[in-house]
C-alpha cells in the first residue's frame, strides 16, 4: 500500500480549450494520498473543465496531467477502477430504479460492491423507486452512493452538495468524512466555502482559468488579515485611536475597520484605550479571515500568496 | 458488462411506452397486416417479405436506436457510462445488441407467420441471411449516425424520416424485379433485389444488390463514428 503523502495528482501547466475560448490558461498543482483537495472558484474559473481533465473525459490542450501516476485521457481503462466519479449532471436514466443502478454500477464500474451503497446512504428504503421518482436530494445521494461503490482509492466530486438541503448537506460531509477517515483521496469541488472550510486539507482557488490561491487550507487563512470592525463614537476621528499594527479604515457609515496580521494585539490595545477614555464602541467584532475573504480577495485580484 | 448494459437498455425501452409502442407493437402489428390482408398470392410474396423486413429493420432498429440513443446522451446517462470502465465501444455494443436482437427477432417471427400464411419457404436461404445481416447493420449504423446529428429525442421523429422512406421506397423498387443501376444508390433497394432472389425471383442482380447493401452499410458506420459523440 502506497504512503500517506504521496503525490497522487501532479497538474502542471495544464491548459484547456473550447474552439479558440482558453478557459484553462496554465494551472499547476498536486493532490497527495489520503487528503481532500478543494477546486474552488466562480462559475467559468475552469473548475469543471479541470475536473473533466482530472477524470480523462477530456484531452488536455496543453500541460500535464498525471493521475496516480497515469495518463488520465489515454490509460482511461486502467484508471478507471480506481477512481470514482460524481459529475455535476447524474446522468440516471429516468425509468431504472435505484436497485437496478447500483447493480449496474457493480459492473460498468470496474469494481465489486463491498457493502450495501445504498444503505450508507440512507437509501435503502427506496431501493425500488424509478429515479424519475426519486427528489433531488436523494438522486443527489443515488449519485454519490455510485461514486463510492467499491471502495475506489481516489474520489472525485464535482459539485456534490448543490441544491442539497442543510440535513442532506450534512449527511454527505459525514460520508465524505467516513471515506477521508478510510485513506480515500478527495478532489472536491464546490461553490459552498463553509463546505470547503469544513473538509479540505488543501485548496486552490482558480479564477479565469489560472490559479489565484493555492496551499493548505491553515496556511491559505493565516496569510488573509484578520478583521476587527466596530462604531466609533461622535465626533472622535480615526485620528484619535492608538497606535494599532493593522490599517484602518474608517467608512463613511462612522464604522471602522482595521485589518491586521495581529489580531490579538491590536484587540488589546483597542480595547485598553477604550476603557482608559471611558468610550463604548458599538458592534465590535473581531474575526480571523475565512475562506470567504481569501475568495472575495482572488477574486477582485488582490495579490494572495500562501505556502 | 455487455450483458448488463443490455439489459438495462431492454429495461428502459420497454418501461418507455411510447419507445415501445413504435419499436415492438408498430412493427408486428404492420408485418401481421401485410402479411394476412395484403393477399400475398396476387401481391406476391416477395413484397410481403420485404414490407415485413423493412418495418422491423426501419422501425424497430433504425427508429428505436435514433430515438434511444438521443434520449440516453440528453439524459447524461451516455456520459456516466463513459466514468464507468467499460470503453465506448462495448457502451455502444451494450446499448444497441438489444435494440438489434429485437428486430432479427421480429423480422424471423413475420418471416415465419407468411410462411404459415401460404408463402413458400425461401429458395435460396443464404440470400436471406445476407439480407438480414446488411440490413439489420445497415439500419443500426444508419440510427447511430442520425442521433448524431438530432438534439433530442422529440427531433428524432423528424430526423429519422428521409431515411426511412428511402429505405421502404427502396425496398419496394428493387422487391419489384429487375432495376437499372443506378436504382441501388437508393438504401433498401439492395435489400429488396436479395430477398426477391432469395425467393425465387431473378438472381442476375444478387452481385450489385449485395454490393449496395454492403457499401449503405459501410458508409452509415463511416457516418456514424464521424457525427456520434
Amino acid at each position: 500500500m502506497a504512503a500517506m503523502g504521496e503525490t497522487v495528482i501532479d497538474v502542471a501547466d495544464l491548459r484547456c480549450r473550447y474552439g479558440d475560448f482558453e478557459a484553462v490558461r496554465g494551472v499547476d498543482f498536486e493532490v497527495r494520498r489520503g487528503e481532500l483537495f478543494a477546486l474552488l472558484g466562480t462559475n467559468g474559473a475552469g473548475k469543471t473543465t479541470t475536473m473533466e481533465t482530472l477524470e480523462g473525459l477530456r484531452a488536455p490542450f496543453g500541460g500535464t496531467v498525471r493521475v496516480l501516476g497515469l495518463d488520465p485521457f489515454r490509460d482511461r481503462a486502467a484508471l478507471r477502477p480506481r477512481t470514482g466519479i460524481m459529475l455535476q449532471d447524474s446522468g440516471f436514466p429516468a425509468d431504472l430504479t435505484a436497485r437496478e443502478l447500483a447493480a449496474l454500477w457493480g459492473v460498468t464500474s470496474g469494481r465489486r460492491a463491498t457493502e450495501d451503497v445504498l444503505e450508507r446512504l440512507d437509501l435503502g428504503h427506496r431501493r425500488d423507486v424509478r429515479v424519475k421518482q426519486l427528489s433531488g436530494g436523494e438522486r443527489r445521494r443515488l449519485d454519490l452512493a455510485l461514486a463510492v461503490l467499491g471502495r475506489p482509492e481516489l474520489l472525485f466530486l464535482d459539485e456534490p452538495t448543490t441544491g442539497l438541503d442543510p440535513e442532506s448537506r450534512q449527511r454527505t460531509w459525514d460520508v465524505v468524512r467516513g471515506l477521508l477517515a478510510e485513506g480515500t483521496t478527495v478532489v472536491l469541488t464546490t461553490h459552498y466555502l463553509e463546505e470547503a472550510e469544513s473538509l479540505a486539507h488543501r485548496l486552490a482557488i482558480l479564477h479565469e482559468g489560472l490559479v489565484a490561491v493555492s496551499g493548505a487550507l491553515a496556511d491559505v487563512l493565516a496569510a488573509q488579515p484578520a478583521r476587527i470592525e466596530f462604531d466609533l463614537p461622535e465626533p472622535l476621528d480615526v485620528g484619535a485611536l492608538p497606535m494599532l499594527s493593522g490599517d484602518v479604515v474608517h467608512r463613511p457609515s462612522g464604522r471602522v475597520e482595521v485589518r491586521t496580521a495581529a489580531l490579538q494585539d491590536d484587540l488589546g490595545v483597542l480595547l485598553a484605550w477604550a476603557g482608559r477614555e471611558g468610550l463604548r464602541l458599538g458592534r465590535i467584532r473581531a474575526h480571523h479571515a475565512s475562506l470567504e475573504d481569501v475568495f472575495h480577495n482572488a477574486r477582485t485580484g488582490r495579490e494572495v500568496v500562501a505556502a | 458488462m455487455i450483458v448488463a448494459l443490455g439489459l438495462a437498455e431492454l429495461k428502459l425501452l420497454l418501461r418507455n411506452r411510447t419507445a415501445a409502442a413504435l419499436a415492438v407493437l408498430m412493427p408486428m402489428a404492420a408485418g401481421l397486416y401485410f402479411a394476412l390482408a395484403m393477399d400475398g398470392e396476387q401481391t406476391g410474396w416477395t413484397m410481403v417479405v420485404t414490407l415485413q423486413l423493412l418495418f422491423s429493420f426501419g422501425f424497430t432498429v433504425y427508429v428505436t436506436v435514433t430515438t434511444a440513443l438521443t434520449a440516453r446522451r440528453q439524459d447524461l446517462y451516455l456520459k456516466r457510462l463513459r466514468t464507468g470502465a467499460a470503453s465506448d465501444v462495448v457502451v455502444l455494443t451494450g446499448v444497441l445488441l438489444p435494440v438489434v436482437l429485437l428486430g432479427l427477432a421480429q423480422a424471423l417471427v413475420l418471416t415465419g407467420i407468411s410462411v404459415v400464411a401460404g408463402a413458400p419457404m425461401p429458395a435460396r436461404p443464404e440470400l436471406v441471411v445476407a439480407a438480414l445481416v446488411g440490413g439489420l447493420a445497415l439500419s443500426c449504423a444508419a440510427g447511430v449516425f442520425t442521433s448524431g446529428v438530432t438534439g433530442t429525442a422529440e427531433l428524432a421523429q423528424i430526423t429519422t424520416a428521409p431515411f426511412f422512406f428511402a429505405l421502404v421506397a427502396g425496398g419496394l423498387v428493387g422487391s419489384s424485379g429487375a432495376v437499372d443501376l443506378p436504382v441501388f444508390l437508393v438504401p433498401g433497394t439492395g435489400l429488396g433485389t436479395l430477398v426477391a432472389a432469395a425467393w425465387g425471383g431473378p438472381t442476375d442482380q444478387v452481385g450489385p444488390a449485395a454490393l449496395s447493401l454492403a457499401l449503405w452499410a459501410i458508409a452509415a458506420t463511416a457516418l456514424a463514428t464521424r457525427f456520434f459523440r
